[in-house]
């Protein structure tokens, strides 16, 4: 008889907790936004719709471009494993042959495709970053 | 809605229409994340800002306010994780003070300011649904489609809300109940 007491007095009071809380948090007090908030908002809006649209990425100009850069990269990346793998496999260390007039246009190619892959990357991160940070 | 049709036409003087009309519930809905009247006016003007510009991507598969809550909900949200508000941690925030006091009424204002602050000190995931139950005047439905979240999941969150506010503050009751009866005796001697 007591338990079932305690029970509903339990429960009432479990109750009466809930009704208290959602008395408080329901009886907010309301704002009255400012009186400059309406013009501010269509302030900015205005503004935004007079500026100009962003320009575009030029895909189609720098497609070509990329598919270049990721190709030399690919090949650049399969000639290095080719040649650690016949490395490996011979067992010996044998510079690749080379002749001297092939050396210099070869460096300044793999620096030109160094700086276009950096590039590349540095662009991919700067927008994603932008991304986050609700820039774009 | 025929100001957003208005608006999609190219009308931008239209918009001020959508402004006026939801500037109210926006502020009101930012205070509730922020709980700072100028914070939250600059998080409503970002928010129609972004309704803006996205509203030629409105799909009408919900309705305009459903979208535009959804919308600054998202926004409110990722704000304030970027700049958080200054919040005491909840095992920090004292237990409502239940002492004898001449100013019941004043007294009742800051337990109740002490337990709102008390939500905003909850991890984000039991924070929203309390504010968004409560912004929607206690529809789970709605504030389930604000925060984009099944209703099940909405009503299991904030059971958890709720489990920790009543942890917190286990003589809440008790005291609401003192200072009402006591107002009342006031009340009745006056």
């Amino acid at each position: 008889m007591n338990l079932t007491k305690d029970n509903t007095a339990s429960e009432d009071r479990v109750g009466t907790g809930q009704a208290a809380i959602n008395r408080i948090l329901a009886t907010e007090e309301t704002l009255i936004p400012s009186s400059g908030f309406l013009a501010s908002v269509m302030e900015r809006v205005q503004e935004e719709a007079a500026a100009p649209p962003p320009i575009p990425f030029p895909w189609k100009r720098a497609i070509p471009g990329m598919v270049l850069v990721t190709g030399t990269l690919g090949w650049g990346a399969f000639e290095f494993v080719r040649h650690a793998i016949s490395d490996v496999h011979q067992l010996a260390f044998t510079p690749p042959h080379i002749s001297a007039t092939l050396v210099a246009p070869l460096e300044e190619a793999a620096w030109i495709a160094l700086a276009l892959g950096v590039s590349l990357v540095s662009w991919l991160v700067s927008r994603r970053l932008a991304g986050r940070s609700g820039l774009l | 809605m025929a100001d957003v049709d208005r608006v999609l036409a190219g009308d931008v003087r239209a918009f001020e229409g959508i402004v006026r009309r939801w500037q109210g519930p926006l502020v009101n809905m930012a205070w509730r994340y922020c709980r700072d009247r100028h914070r939250a006016e600059d998080l409503a003007q970002e928010a129609f800002l972004r309704a803006w510009r996205a509203l030629p991507q409105w799909r009408r598969e919900s309705s305009f306010s459903t979208w535009l809550f959804a919308l600054a909900a998202n926004l409110f949200r990722s704000e304030l994780k970027r700049f958080p508000t200054v919040n005491a941690p909840i095992d920090a925030a004292p237990e409502p003070f239940h002492g004898a006091t001449q100013h019941h009424s004043l007294a009742a204002q800051q337990s109740s300011e002490k337990v709102r602050r008390a939500v905003l000190a909850f991890p984000a995931r039991y924070r929203e649904p309390v504010i968004l139950y409560y912004f929607h005047e206690m529809d789970v439905a709605a504030a389930a489609r604000t925060m984009g979240l099944p209703e099940g999941t909405f009503k299991a969150r904030l059971s958890r809300a709720r489990a920790l506010l009543k942890r917190r503050f286990p003589h809440l009751e008790a005291e609401n109940a003192g200072m009402e009866s006591s107002a009342l005796n006031n009340g009745k001697e006056a």
